[in-house]
Formats: C-alpha cells, structure tokens, sequence
C-alpha cells in the first residue's frame, strides 16, 4: 500500500513545487508590471475567483456550459453511433455516404458560426448546434473504426451458430467497437468543448465563454482569468470522466487509454 | 479487405450520388422560395467567383495562412526543443510537466480575451492564439517521440562515448522526427481552426475594427451586409485549406521521412 501511494505522493509533491515555482514567476512579474489590468496579482486572481464562486456565478455560468455541451454530445452520438455502424457494417452504404462526409468534415465548428448565427440567433441554440457539429465527426469515424476493426471470426463464429443479424451487431459488434467508440467520444468531448467557448464568446447570453468576454469588456482581468480557468478545470475533469468510463464500461481496452 | 484499390470511377461514382441529390434538392426547394437572400447552390458559384476574381478571398486566406505559419513557427520554436529535453531528462519532464498539463485543457480560444487585452486586436493577438493551440500537440507528440527511442540505439551510442548532445542530436531526433511531424500536422490543423475562430471573434468583439483575414471577413459578410452566399463561400474556402494544408504536410512527411510509416 504504502509502495503503490509512495510515487503519487512523489508526484504530487513536485507538481506542487513546480506550481508554486510558476505562481511565484507570475506574482513577481504582477509586480515589476504594476498593473492590475494587464496582468493581476495571483491573490487577486484568487480573490476574484472566491468572490465568483460565492455568489454562485461561476458555477451557474460553468453549469449552462456544461449542460449544452452534455446536450450536444448526445445529439451528436445519437446522430453519429447508428450512422457509423451502418457505414461499418454496409461497404455499400458506407461508399453512397463517406464522401458527404468528407466533404463536410473538413469545415471546422466555428466556421459554421456566422451562417448558424444567421439561422439560430444569439441564444441556446447557436452553441449547442456548434458543438453537435464539432463532436460528430470524431464519434462517427470513432464509430466506423471500431466496427471495421472488429474481429472477423467473432462475427463468423456468431452466424455460424446461427445467431439472427440484429443479435450479432448488439452482442458481438458493439462490444467489440465500444473502446474505439469511447476513444472518439473522449475526442468528441475535447473538441466539443473546444467549440463551446468560441461559440459562447460570439453568440450566447450566457455561458463560460460569454463571461469571460463580458470581464474583458468591462476590464476586469481577475474574473476574466477565474472564468478561464473555470474552463480548464471543466475540460479537465471532463476529459477525465471520459476516461473514467472508458475504464468502468471497456475495463478490456486499457491499451487504448 | 482494400477496397480502396477497386476502380475508382465505381468508387466515387456512388458516392457522388447523394451530394448531387442533395445539392440539386437544395437549388430546387431554395429557388421556389422566390427570396434573392436564400443561399442557392448557383449563388454560391457565383458568390465565389465574384470573391475569388476580385482578389479580396485569395488575400484574407493569405492573410490568415501568415498568421498561422508565424504562430506555429512560435510554437514550434519553443515546444520542439523543450519537448526533446523532457523526452531526454526525467528531471525536466517531472518539472515542467505540471505546467504543460495545467494549461493544456484551457482552450485557445479561452485564451483570446486576455490576448487582445495584452496585445490589441491586431494580428499579434491572433498569432499568440494560433501559437498557444499548436503548442499542445506538439510538446506531446515530440516528448513521446523522444521517450519512445529504441533504448539499445542509446546505449550503443553511449557506450561509444557520444556526448549526451551529439546522441540528441545523432539518435534522438531522426527517431523522434515521425512522432513529432504527426504532432506538427496536428498542431498545424487545430491553428487553421484557432485562427478563424480568433478572427470570428475579434470581428464580433473589436466592432470589425479591420484586422482582416478570412474569419474577419466571414463575420463582415454576417454582421454588416448579410450576404449567405459569401459566408458559404468562405467557409467551403476554410473547409478547402485545412484539407490543403493537412495534405501538404502528410505528403512533406513521406519524402522527408520514408521511414516513418504513419
């Protein structure tokens, strides 16, 4: 026990040291700059950041966020995980349709966003599309892979017993396809968030990216730095979610962590 | 199992069905509308033309393609060395790794506002997004690459008394050069999508205070005279240079590296 935690605390340790060698760096630099506009005191930074959270307002802006990045992906792997495994499973249908998709796909989230202005308005629907968008490509072609890479003679072996199509697909090939379609929703998941914040910052009422523009317009640097690193932290810890259930729900595809 | 090899013409004869189809539905349902503002697929030819011929497309990519090279040169020029260093020295990796994971799950579009805080809305701004976006994929892929060398390689230079900088850069680099090539195509197409999105933004934010570049352009067409066809137009030519770019270095890494097989 104590071997296994011995490293962590190690690890730790150093990351501590490390940050605090960076916070120092960035108070002494707040300092010989002098300008709490440009460039804020990490205690003030903190200050700020307490403040946020106690009247809530950090939370509630990081919970409309998180709540239509949550939408989107599901939107997204609703629309995606069915079309990914009719384009594993259909050479066919994979050859009428890939090529929509190729063209598509290049065409990154945010460069829908004036045209999905123009269609949605300032409002919910604008991030949520930017970020179904931004999230699909990753999940379907995560998706495609997966089936694609399924063991052969599984599925063999399956219609050799005599197992209907419908059972194979939900008992072989989804099992089978489910880490490289975890490994795409994590994907997914990252650039969905990515895509939020640009969305939020042009055209959203609300939202992480909506505050931190807010601050900056009002020149309020230590809530504009609070807000951003409210949006690490949601990355982060949903990057680490992600994980999470890839090692929960695919615990045999731990290589592909 | 390659199907990729089977006549072409088949191949994508089926798969130009459908976007035929869809395109056709689209010039049909749009021109029964009777509106001159529907974005029409033969509007959108023209829109392009019009864009191209007077030159104002061309020079807002070139424009933001300068951006991009310059911030990923920055990016380059700091992640690559620093990557090698932490590939090469447990002791710099432990210590500068928290720093890099810190910062890594900040987007660089979160990262704007205090960019044009320091910087204005000029291009300086839109560099220092492209360089903190491509920064990431970088430092990750060249550390990997460098921890990933074939330990009997180093040895054997060790053993024959090679100095730990002449092993970095005899050993170490040729056999971390794939990995960090796939890091800068990476790093090369998350900059093309930072920098319209900080041009977007910096037209929304900055009241299309010209800073110009094909983001910039997208959101005057959207703002100040609405006219779809031409945001089409730039977002297919966004669409078109990321696919561009992603080729040019894909084929730049086969003749560079042959023995790379990614």
């Amino acid at each position: 026990m104590t071997q296994a935690s011995h490293p962590r605390l190690v690890a730790t340790f150093i990351y501590v040291r490390t940050m605090t060698v960076f916070v120092a760096i960035w108070a002494l630099v707040a300092w010989l700059t002098a300008n709490p506009i440009l460039l804020p005191s990490p205690l003030t930074v903190l200050g700020a950041a307490y403040d946020l959270a106690r009247d809530l307002e950090l939370f509630q802006h990081a919970g409309i966020s998180l709540g239509r990045m949550v939408i989107s992906i599901g939107i997204a792997s609703a629309l995606a995980i069915p079309l990914g495994l009719a384009m594993g499973l259909s050479r066919r249908f994979e050859r009428i349709v890939d090529p929509t998709i190729e063209v598509l796909r290049p065409i990154s989230g945010i460069a829908w966003i004036p045209l999905a202005l123009f269609i949605f308005g300032i409002g919910d629907a604008l991030p949520v599309f930017i970020m179904t968008y931004a999230a699909f490509f990753p999940i379907l072609l995560g998706t495609v892979g997966g089936v694609r890479a399924v063991d052969q003679r599984l599925v063999d072996a399956a219609r050799t017993m005599g197992i209907p199509q419908r059972t194979i697909v939900t008992r072989v090939v989804i099992p089978a396809a489910l880490p490289s379609l975890l490994v795409a929703l994590r994907l997914g998941v990252a650039l969905s968030w990515t895509a939020v914040v640009a969305a939020e910052l042009i055209g959203a009422p609300s939202g992480l990216g909506y505050a931190v523009e807010w601050y900056r317009e009002l020149l309020m640097t230590p809530q504009v730095m609070s807000f951003i690193a409210m949006i690490g932290v949601i990355g982060y810890v949903c990057d680490a979610g992600v994980r999470w259930m890839n090692r929960r729900f695919a615990p045999w595809a731990q290589a592909l962590r | 199992m390659n199907v990729k090899a089977a006549n072409p013409l088949e191949r994508y004869g089926a798969g130009a069905i459908l976007p035929i189809v869809l395109l056709l539905a689209w010039q049909v349902v749009g021109a029964a509308l009777h509106s001159p503002r529907t974005p029409l697929p033969s509007r959108i030819v023209a829109a392009a033309v019009t864009l191209v011929a007077s030159g104002d497309l061309p020079m807002a990519i070139l424009q933001s393609l300068g951006r991009v090279f310059a911030g990923f040169v920055v990016a380059a020029l700091i992640a690559i060395p620093l990557g090698l260093a932490m590939g090469n020295s447990r002791a710099v990796e432990r210590n500068v790794d928290p720093v890099v994971e810190t910062f890594r799950p900040i987007a660089a579009i979160a990262i704007l506002p205090l960019a044009i805080l320091w910087l204005g809305t000029g291009t300086a701004a839109a560099v220092m997004i492209v360089a903190y976006a491509a920064f990431f994929p970088m430092i990750v892929n060249t550390v990997a690459g460098a921890r990933n060398v074939n330990p009997t390689l180093l040895q054997v230079a060790a053993t024959m008394g090679l100095k730990r900088v002449t092993i970095i850069r005899t050993v170490v680099v040729p056999a971390a050069l794939p990995s960090i090539g796939v890091g800068l195509r990476i790093a090369l197409g998350v900059g093309w999508t930072a920098i319209v999105a900080a041009e977007l933004a910096v037209g929304a934010k900055a009241g299309g205070g010209g800073s110009g570049g094909i983001g910039q352009m997208m959101f005057v067409f959207y703002a100040y005279s609405i006219e779809l066809n031409r945001i089409i137009v730039c977002m297919i030519a966004v669409g078109l240079v990321a696919l561009l770019l992603d080729r040019l270095l894909r084929a730049a890494m086969r003749a560079l590296m042959p023995w790379a097989r990614t």
